[in-house]
């Protein structure tokens, strides 16, 4: 296992797939702050009101096509010269390969969020916010990442599948839309794209309860093991296509 | 140069691109009927014509950026893939001929999405039974502002997608205008004429006033339609130079 994360590493060695991660989390936090500030005299709320502005985008619209797009990334070196054939002969098992390559995605996007957070605080300093920090967001970053991992399962799952490195990004578009139709028809829970809306706060500041809590990370744990064992499934018993 | 179209036709004939712009174009139809019908629930003044040609522009300034930067990264990355751009330049066929039909196809694709927006329209019109005849002039300028956007957007992501083989960068420029388009509304004008994703609500037949809560029609902007036109150019011209002369 550990052997084929360090290979998925050495994939992405030279990629500047980080370059795309730190672009989306700081072009979010400029428009959100440049939104707060010229409406400081409707947001009152302090750091709370500067977390709706500038995680609004991001994580609503965002963080779920940047995961689509890691997610593509991902799989593009298999899907290209004929390197399925190669991976699949390899001496590591099917989920060996699924879960690293899960494993990394999910690096990828905590360090979107840690970066986000930290740009978050020092947005938040330079505008000389009244109050400490509020540790909370932390909570709701690390949240929303879980929630994000639920969503990388499903698209590493159509990535794998779908040879297109486009359209798995057209379908998290769509996912994206239908996740915030749910989540406003209180049916946010059942379904991945909603569960990072409420994971990471971004429309209702209010805290979750117990149950809500509880619900959240079975739900998410639920589809990780769902996705992942239908792709791993799926890799197992269907022939792959390799051109 | 027909022949040469033909082919880029020929070459996604199995792709079905054209199943996957009505797929995304049917989320956004039923996001802006939802929207528009709670609009109207909540005030019955919004029941216009107007109403539904604003919603789907603002719209498309989210839609249309990431729709654009997927179809044109699917038949550009195409030969990325199968290594035929090479194959392609060595034929007897100029490479700004190639570039041009490419250019052709996508746009030729997204333009039968906006008709299909604008059927959208027209049928949404009829089935909440809006008052007034069917506003042609506005749906021809809702076409029209489209189109023209989209032309700057797709030499934009043509060029992008060409010239950099890892289509992340593409659908990452695609996203970024994607978000440039939806909260351009946010920003003054002088600074959000930069950016051609804000154009698909500059140049929108319709605008919304917050402070009166009403619709009304946009005249039209002789400047701002010249901005696009420069900038389709401009893209155009840089991409397929850059594109022609990189080394493959």
């Amino acid at each position: 296992m550990k052997r084929s994360i360090s290979a998925e590493w050495l994939k992405l060695r030279h990629s500047r797939i980080g370059l795309v991660i730190a672009v989306l989390p700081i072009i979010s936090l400029l428009i959100g702050c440049a939104n707060y500030y010229f409406n400081q005299g409707a947001l009152q709320n302090g750091w709370y009101s500067l977390w709706t502005q500038v995680s609004l985008f991001y994580g609503v619209f965002f963080l779920p096509i940047l995961i689509a797009i890691c997610c593509s990334y991902i799989c593009r070196l298999e899907h290209l010269n004929r390197n399925w054939n190669m991976v699949m002969t390899s001496p590591v098992s099917v989920a060996s390969v699924f879960l690293a390559k899960l494993i990394v995605v999910s690096i990828l996007i905590l360090f979107a969020q840690a970066l986000f957070m930290g740009l978050y605080w020092l947005a938040g300093t330079l505008f000389s916010l009244p109050g400490p920090f509020p540790v909370e967001t932390i909570g709701w970053t690390i949240r929303g990442w879980y929630a994000c991992m639920s969503i990388s399962a499903l698209q590493l799952g159509l990535s794998l599948r779908i040879r297109s490195f486009a359209t798995p990004i057209g379908i998290s578009l769509c996912a994206v839309f239908i996740g915030l139709g749910m989540y406003i028809a209180k049916l946010g829970m059942f379904f991945p794209f909603s569960l990072l809306n409420i994971g990471m706060r971004v429309m209702s500041q209010d805290k979750l309860t117990d149950m809500q809590n509880f619900l959240f990370w079975m739900i998410n744990l639920a589809f990780i093991i769902i996705f992942a064992s239908m792709s791993i499934r799926r890799l197992k018993n269907n022939d792959i296509v390799s051109s | 140069m027909i022949k040469i179209l033909g082919l880029e036709y020929f070459k996604i004939r199995r792709k079905k691109i054209w199943i996957m712009i009505i797929l995304f174009l049917v989320v956004e139809m039923l996001w802006a009927f939802m929207s528009i019908s709670r609009s109207i629930a909540s005030n019955p003044d919004h029941a216009v014509w107007e109403s539904i040609i604003f919603s789907i522009s603002s719209m498309n300034g989210f839609f249309m950026p990431i729709i654009s930067a997927v179809v044109v990264s699917r038949i550009c990355d195409m030969e990325h893939k199968g290594t035929t751009w090479k194959m392609l330049v060595a034929t007897n066929v100029g490479r700004g001929h190639l570039y041009a039909a490419k250019y052709i196809c996508i746009n030729s694709l997204l333009l039968y999405g906006i008709f299909v927006q604008a059927l959208f329209i027209i049928v949404f019109g009829v089935i909440k039974d809006f008052p007034g005849t069917l506003p042609i002039d506005l749906l021809i300028r809702f076409i029209g502002g489209t189109l023209l956007t989209t032309l700057a957007v797709t030499a934009l992501q043509q060029w992008i997608s060409f010239a950099i083989k890892n289509q992340a960068f593409a659908l990452c420029l695609g996203m970024l205008g994607g978000f440039i388009g939806m909260t351009a509304g946010l920003f003054p004008a002088a600074f959000r004429h930069i950016f051609i994703w804000s154009y698909y609500l500059d140049l929108s037949p319709v605008t919304y006033l917050y402070a009166a809560n009403t619709y009304t029609v946009q005249p039209e902007s002789f400047g701002i339609v010249l901005g696009a036109l420069i900038m389709t150019v401009l893209f155009y011209i840089a991409g397929n130079i850059h594109v022609s002369r990189q080394e493959i």
